[in-house]
Order: C-alpha cells, then structure tokens, then sequence
C-alpha cells in the first residue's frame, strides 16, 4: 500500500506532535497526575509507527484490521481519559462527591444510549463490513465524549466543583476535537469512501486533531496558575473547625463503646 | 440523499443544538460565577421575598435585644394572631427562603469588608436553626396536628428570623454600603 503525500503529511505530522506531547508530559512532570492522557497520547505513537510499517509492507487487509484495532484501543482509552478528568473534578480527595456519583451513572448510560442511537442511524451506501463499522464506530466515539464531557461541565457548574486549569485544557480540547469529529463522521456515514468529499472530511479531521495536539503541548507545558488561597481568618476559623469535629467524633465513639 | 440520512440529519442538528445550548449556558453560568462571584446585588434583592416587616417585629417582641431565654417566654399572642399575622404556611416557606438570601447578602458584603465572614458563620447557624424550628413545625403538620398547635417553633423562628434581618442591617449600616436603602426597604 503507496501512502500520497497530503496522507505522509498528515502522518509525520501527526506523529511529531504526539511525540512532542508525550515529552511534554514526561518532561513537566504532567504524567503523574494524567496517566491515563499519557497512555493514550504513547499509544498514538506507537499506533502511526505500525501502521506505517503495515501500509508499506502489509497487505490493505491486514492495514484495515490494523487500523481496526487500533481504534478500538483508542475508543477506549478516550474514554478512559473522560474518566480520569472527571475523577480529578469530582473526587480530587479520592472520594467521589456524593450528590454527583449517581447523576453521573444515568449521564454515561443516557449517553451510550444516544450515542449508539446516532451511531445506527445513518444509512450508508455500499461499504465492507469492517469500513462500515469503522465510521459508525467513530461517530459513536465522538458523539459519546461530546455528551460526557458537557454532562461533566453542567455536574461541575451544579456542584459548584472547579475546574483544574489542566484538566480543563485536556477536556477543551478534546472536546472540540470530538465536537468536529461527530461532524466529520456524520459525512463518512453517509458517503462513499474514496470520494474527494470522503478523503475531505478525513483531512479536516486530521488538521483539528493537529490543531488540539498543538494546544496541548503548549498548555501543559506551562504551568497551571497557584490556586487561591484562603484568606487567614478563614484558615484559622477551619482549623478550629476540625478541631471541634474532631473532638466531637472522639466523644460520639466513646459513647458508643459499652 | 436517502430519507433515512435525511431524518439522520434531523437527529444529529437536534443533537448538535442540544449539546451546544446545555454546554454553552453551564459555560456562560460558571463565567458568570466568575465575574461575580458574591452574586449580583439586584439579583440577590429580588430573590428577597416580601414579608410584613410590621407583624414580624409584633411577634418577634423586637428581639434585637432579647436574649434565647427571653424570646422563649413570649406568650402574650395567640397561636391563631402568629399564625395569621405570618400568613400561613406561605409566609413560613417565605421565611425559610429568605434566611438563605440574607446569608447571601452578607457574603456580598465580604468583599469589601472582610469582618463580614463572623456575621456571615453566624447567620448560617441562625438559618439553620430557622431551618430546624420550621422543620418541626412541618413534621407536627404533617402528622395531623395544626400547625398552629405549634407556636412554639414558630415563635422561635420569627425571632430568629427577625434578628438575622437586624443583623444584616447593622453590617451594611457599619459597612456604610449604598445599598443600604433600598435594603431597608427590601426587609
């Protein structure tokens, strides 16, 4: 399999910027608190490295349960980063907030539920099995983290819960890339591949997703802005706090003990 | 284009409209949220329901300077007057209602007068006494008794009531915030 040249381009693109992000994460230290973003942005390198070797050397078969696979890794692991974000929005002490934890449950089966919804919709015209599945695949990804992620946004909004600064750039950027993604995959569901309006679509898609990658690395390579501080009356009325719980939590287990 | 893609593409505009109308009014809340966040003070004063300041201050006995002991042992009104004079259980949902703005309020005032923070602690224990007394008050009504039958409570929280209005008052007074009068006029 022959790669043209806007497709080499895209994917040297592509792969610099994955391995600028992924020195970004490790450099700066981000690793730590993404793991998950960290995984999937190596798994990415490791995915155009393959599918480089297989479209020279493999057969378009094998490039296409490649791509396949890939894919599905990368469904998951996205959604495994909603996942990760919304942990370091709802239960930055480990703990998840207790008025969120069931209003979030019915979000991700509402939002799977839709998503497959919007997913079968379409009706394409002739395609294989694996090239159908694919695109719907792919609007069922985009259509699904869209809604996770403003159902995160409206929960976080609710509960009054901030917003990391980092956390929040990882989501905005995925969330316009998924946002452009359902747009673009809405297209792939109905046309025929190997059309110019197809390969169109898939070019607008990859320069987005070049787009969010370039915003990345820029924003976590800066440093999030030091939190507020509280001021040191309010400090000093919350440490008396926790001494009073405290010694009110003493006296409750006392009372219990026979 | 078949009619099914047709009704696919209803289905993702709906879609699409849905997404981006509930992500941009949560975006436009939390800027909000933001740029004020104490509130706004036209806002927080139309969130301030009427109540007759007049037939508070008749049963509260204006408890400004009462003490806990002193505000029990009012009796000189029939449950029937309090009941009427509050008006109903309108005018104790009301109550409960305004006990969270006038938290609000002075948390506004926290921002250019730091002191405010000990009122605002005092005030929210004082709601939520509010909270409590009314809680009972609802409890009695529910399991079939009058709700006058409890004048007690209700007593208890108009005079709390009552003083937390007097409270805020006295902050803006001391504060010497402009929005003094029309506070006043509000309470």
């Amino acid at each position: 399999m022959h790669l043209n040249g806007p497709v080499f381009a895209f994917w040297a693109a592509g792969l610099t910027a994955h391995i600028l992000l992924l020195l970004v994460l490790l450099l700066r230290h981000r690793a730590g608190t993404f793991p998950v973003f960290t995984t999937l942005i190596a798994a990415n390198v490791v995915n155009s490295i393959a599918l480089y070797e297989i479209a020279l050397h493999g057969s378009k078969h094998t490039y296409f349960v490649a791509y396949f696979a890939f894919a599905i890794l990368d469904l998951v692991l996205q959604l495994s980063v909603t996942y990760e974000l919304a942990t370091h929005v709802f239960c930055p002490t480990g703990t998840w907030a207790r008025d969120v934890r069931t209003g979030f449950l019915i979000l991700v089966i509402a939002s799977v539920a839709i998503a497959l919804g919007l997913a079968c919709f379409p009706s394409p015209p002739e395609k294989t099995v694996l090239g159908m599945l694919l695109d719907r695949g792919n609007l069922f990804s985009s259509a699904l983290q869209c809604e996770l992620l403003v159902g995160m946004i409206a929960f976080s909004s609710t509960a009054g819960l901030p917003w990391n600064t980092h956390v929040a750039r990882i989501a905005q950027g995925l969330g316009f890339y998924s946002l452009i993604g359902l747009l673009t995959e809405a297209g792939h569901n109905i046309l025929a591949r190997n059309t110019v309006a197809f390969q169109t679509l898939t070019y607008l898609r990859m320069s987005i997703y070049l787009l969010c990658a370039s915003y990345w690395i820029v924003m976590l390579w800066l440093p999030a802005p030091a939190p507020q501080e509280l001021p040191e009356e309010a400090q000093r009325q919350l440490f008396t706090l926790q001494r009073r719980v405290e010694y009110d939590l003493r006296r409750l287990r006392a009372l219990k003990r026979p | 284009m078949t009619i099914r893609n047709l009704e696919f593409f209803g289905f993702l505009f709906v879609f699409l409209i849905s997404i981006l109308g509930i992500g941009a009014y949560y975006y436009l809340q939390n800027r909000r949220r933001e740029l004020y966040p104490y509130g706004k003070w036209d806002e927080l004063l139309k969130r301030l329901a009427p109540l007759d300041h007049h037939n508070l201050e008749r049963i509260a006995l204006d408890p400004a300077a009462a003490t806990y002991h002193e505000i029990q042992s009012i009796e000189t009104m029939s449950p029937q007057e309090i009941w009427q004079l509050l008006g109903g259980m309108r005018g104790i949902e009301v109550m409960e209602k305004n006990c969270s703005v006038l938290v609000d309020l002075v948390f506004y005032v926290q921002q250019w007068y730091p002191e405010a923070l000990l009122v605002a602690e005092q005030l929210r224990l004082n709601a939520r006494e509010v909270e409590w007394h009314i809680g009972r008050l609802k409890a009695m009504a529910k399991s079939g008794h009058p709700p006058v039958a409890a004048t007690e409570y209700l007593q208890q929280a108009v005079a709390i009531y009552y003083q937390m209005t007097r409270e805020v008052l006295s902050l803006y007074e001391q504060a010497n915030l402009p929005g003094l009068a029309d506070l006043q006029r509000a309470l």
